[in-house]
């Protein structure tokens, strides 16, 4: 451990923030100290984020005092913070992605006006890579790194400004396991130097593997406010995060087998992309996870399901009628609602207000007015628990969690006969994924034929009647409960014994 | 994404063209209200500064532009003639920029409109129709065709991602080789020695009655509510701001967006193509080698000053009309220069761009 162990570096107190009439943060203290990594917990919406962006200087609290390294904060700019040695790195990337890596660190903290990018650019990112063991590739532009690449490389150019107070939001959301273990150890060693250290996090096994400290939110209050880690269980946590102790993953399975209609939706043969040959059947009544990690033809398979993409060899087909790539509404009338895995870009627009978000996909051909059209959808938001100022708040102030259940919302109303969701709970808080889970059984029970696409496989085991792979773009099994974890991990890790499924 | 076809239907060029898009699509009334009256206001404040070098007092020169277009005989007349092709061409900009399909190309649309609908009512058979025929099958024709030539913009985009911005001000040029090649030899009136169409008689537009417009600035007028109504109301309306602001989730749950790219090319075009007939058969009465005189570009500004709203749009396009006959009278009776209209439009836009940058900037809190 550092020589500054224990100092504190950060001290936010009493930060009050309101938006319009959310009062998103409601009097929250937060201390970081050198050497030691603070956990933020907090269900969607719970204002961590918000608390995060303030000290970065984005965002300002409308009451409440900052101090970094004992200076108070009297103007919040990011410039002003940066200098400060506070670092944000966020949830959506913030690289350019035609510039390389080394030139995207020269963007962000240029050397000279006159040198373009060159040879000790190149040497700076090396440098810093070898300091910290995080590897980024140099010779191809930013937008075509993986995104654990790019994470680091967002982590490696905070540190390019020698930050000593780095904040991660949600870092681990976009990483596969092995990608969020590295990141953690290299966390561990950045706070080893004597840097401050703050992450958000939903998944509670990071909190226990990486952090020292953890604030729990809860509707901007603090439920927990800078508790060592070691005093905490996962089960206290999680009940502090969602009020109530957590039964973990939802778990429903029975009472929906007399409801099966054999070959809902039936997936024959598709190439496209990675996919080589995609064959399935999915019964009205039946959930189907695809399990696998991500890159493997995920992407390809929800284009291809959700008609969004033309596949030209197979064909994708619900209760014997192909769906039309082209023609989006048809795939509504048809019955297949659709739950993207990139919600805001496939599934909201942003700009747009919740009513009209509501009518994507299904506007009638002349529209009633605008203040009609928000009454009417006030009691739609309020059955969904879409949690906002009103109908006429855009799009984009949602939460993650707010803002999937405004797509549920839309693509789940009515009676849907197959139902394609996309990692449906990525990014949600334990409450939330819950209740985004039961939409998806009921659907199932209500009759509807469910293809879950899938990350956490706690979460497939929990909910799927049939388990299949998606492993270098063919499908492996299927597996039926009680499920053999071994065999899942085997075929997710590429072992390929196992049958195509049928 | 399966063909060639940039994220952003309309590519989106930097600077200015996408700032209008941006910015006056977000924001509340001062953006839509304040920032274009205030950039007005300015913009005669500094043209009167001007006047007042030239050596004449500012404000007998205004006053002279009210008396012009308030009090003289035609002057009303005269502003909503001048104002009819700018609305029209303006509305179809407005449509397209809230798509953020950048069109710069109405001139062109307005010219092909203008030769086709002009070669049709003059064509030998066609020319002896009755008034009410003649005239209706002429707009239908010129809106045809403008569409077209607007249509072709949007194919090269929706095919193989060529840029609006590019294709459709390349296509003014064609246009106006096309103007050039019809009034001397493919339209040509042989008892004239001038390159010029036949006079179009009888296809010319009637007057409104008791003024002296003619009947295209009410074309115009019932235009202006129509496309209110299909922007706030109607499904393409919908889809057409949707486009602007995500394409993709439209493309996902909606209806293709290259479809929505050639809507708003088509109705561009049509609007600027029914522009260029109007102000043939209302204004000059045949076709002349000169009739690419700027409506075209005029438009973009209007649509810009005008918020992108039809409503906007048509007040803009008579504010910049009337500018424009009240300066021909200051001209003619105090001896300022006409040319200022120029200026001070420019001016407006200059205000216009700045005044969004300060609102932008108030709404960040910076």
């Amino acid at each position: 451990m550092g020589l500054a162990d224990g100092t504190a570096l950060v001290e936010m107190r009493g930060i009050h923030r309101r938006f319009g009439d959310t009062h998103a943060l409601r009097g929250v203290d937060l201390t970081l100290r050198a050497g030691e990594i603070h956990a933020l917990l907090g269900s969607n919406g719970a204002g961590k984020t918000t608390l995060v962006r303030i000290l970065a200087g984005l965002d300002r609290p409308d009451e409440g005092t900052v101090s970094v390294d004992g200076h108070l904060v009297e103007r919040f700019d990011p410039k002003r913070l940066r200098s400060m040695g506070v670092a944000l790195v966020q949830q959506h990337f913030t690289l350019v992605p035609t510039l390389t890596a080394s030139e995207n660190l020269v963007l962000a903290r240029p050397d000279g006006w006159r040198r373009g990018p060159g040879r000790s650019e190149s040497a700076r990112l090396k440098r810093l890579i070898a300091q910290t063991g995080l590897s980024v590739r140099d010779d191809v532009p930013a937008g075509r790194l993986s995104v654990g690449e790019q994470q680091r490389l967002e982590l490696l150019r905070a540190l390019d400004a020698d930050a000593r107070v780095l904040l991660l939001d949600e870092p681990t959301a976009v990483l596969t396991d092995h990608e969020a273990e590295s990141l953690l150890s290299v966390c561990r060693s950045l706070a080893a130097d004597g840097r401050a250290l703050a992450f958000i996090s939903h998944r509670l096994a990071e909190v226990f593997d990486g952090a020292d400290r953890v604030t729990v939110l809860a509707e901007g209050c603090e439920v927990l406010r800078d508790e060592p880690v070691t005093g905490h269980s996962r089960s206290s946590l999680a009940s502090a995060m969602i009020g109530h102790e957590s039964s973990g993953t939802f778990t429903d399975r029975g009472g929906r087998e007399g409801t099966r209609v054999d070959g809902r939706l039936v997936l024959a043969g598709i190439e496209l992309g990675r996919l080589k040959g995609i064959n399935l059947s999915v019964a009205g009544g039946e959930i189907v996870g695809v399990a696998g990690v991500d890159g493997n033809g995920q992407s390809d398979l929800e284009a291809a399901v959700s008609a969004r993409a033309e596949v030209k060899v197979g064909r994708v087909e619900l209760d014997g009628l192909a769906l039309i790539p082209g023609k989006p509404r048809s795939r509504r009338t048809r019955g297949l609602a659709y739950i993207p895995s990139d919600r805001y870009q496939f599934g909201l627009i942003g700009s747009m207000d919740l009513s009209d978000n509501l009518d994507l996909g299904r506007v009638p051909r002349w529209r009633k007015s605008r203040a009609t059209r928000r009454a009417g959808s006030v009691s739609e938001l309020a059955l969904w628990d879409v949690r906002t100022s009103g109908p006429a708040a855009r799009a984009s102030s949602l939460s993650g969690g707010n803002a999937q259940k405004l797509v549920l919302a839309r693509e789940l109303d009515g009676t849907p006969k197959a139902v394609l969701a996309c990692y449906p709970t990525r990014g949600l808080d334990p409450g939330a994924a819950d209740s985004v889970a039961a939409r998806l059984v009921r659907c199932a029970s209500e009759g509807a034929a469910v293809l879950w696409i899938g990350a956490e496989l706690d979460e497939l085991l929990a909910v799927a009647d049939r388990i299949v792979v998606l492993a270098g773009g063919l499908l492996l099994g299927p597996f039926f409960p009680p499920y053999d974890r071994g065999a899942i991990g085997l075929a997710m890790a590429g072992e390929t014994e196992g049958v195509a499924a049928r | 994404m399966s063909a060639v076809i940039a994220d952003q239907p309309g590519t989106p060029p930097g600077g200015f063209v996408a700032g209008l898009g941006r910015r006056a699509t977000s924001g509340g009334m001062v953006s839509q209200v304040l920032v274009p009256v205030t950039a007005v206001l300015a913009a005669l404040v500094v043209g009167g500064v001007l006047i007042a070098l030239d050596g004449v007092n500012p404000f007998s020169a205004y006053r002279e532009i009210l008396r012009a277009v308030f009090l003289a005989k035609r002057g009303l007349s005269d502003t909503a003639t001048a104002a009819t092709p700018l609305i029209l061409v303006g509305l179809g900009y407005s449509i397209a920029y809230r798509a953020r399909v950048f069109t710069i190309g109405g001139e062109g649309q307005y010219l092909i409109g203008a030769i086709a609908g002009t070669a049709w009512v003059t064509a030998g058979g066609v020319r002896n129709w009755p008034g009410f025929p003649l005239i209706a099958t002429g707009l239908v024709v010129a809106a045809i065709a403008g569409a077209f030539w607007g249509g072709i913009a949007g194919w090269l985009q929706t095919r193989f991602g060529a840029n609006v911005v590019i294709s459709s001000l390349m296509l003014v040029y064609v246009a106006d080789s096309a103007l050039q090649w019809a009034v001397r030899t493919g339209i040509r009136d042989p008892s004239s020695f001038v390159p010029n169409s036949r006079p179009l008689l009888a296809a010319e537009l009637p007057r409104l009655p008791g003024t002296s417009t003619h009947i295209g600035f009410a074309i115009a007028m019932v235009l202006v509510p129509m496309a209110t109504v299909f922007m706030a109301r109607h499904r393409g309306g919908f889809r057409v701001i949707a486009t602007g602001f995500n394409p993709n989730a439209l493309d996902a749950n909606e209806i293709s967006k290259r479809k929505i790219v050639m809507l708003v090319m088509l109705i561009a075009g049509g609007l600027a193509g029914l522009a260029g007939m109007v102000e043939t058969a209302g204004a000059s009465g045949r076709l002349g080698a000169a009739a690419s005189v700027g409506f075209g570009f005029e438009a973009i500004i209007v649509a810009m000053i005008g918020r992108l709203h039809p409503i906007g749009v048509a007040i803009a396009a008579l504010g910049l009309a009337a500018l424009t006959i009240g300066f021909e009278s200051t001209q003619r009776v105090l001896d300022v220069p006409s040319t200022l209209v120029g200026v001070i439009t420019a001016l407006i836009v200059v205000f216009v761009v700045i005044g969004d940058a300060l609102a932008s900037r108030g709404r960040d809190g910076r």
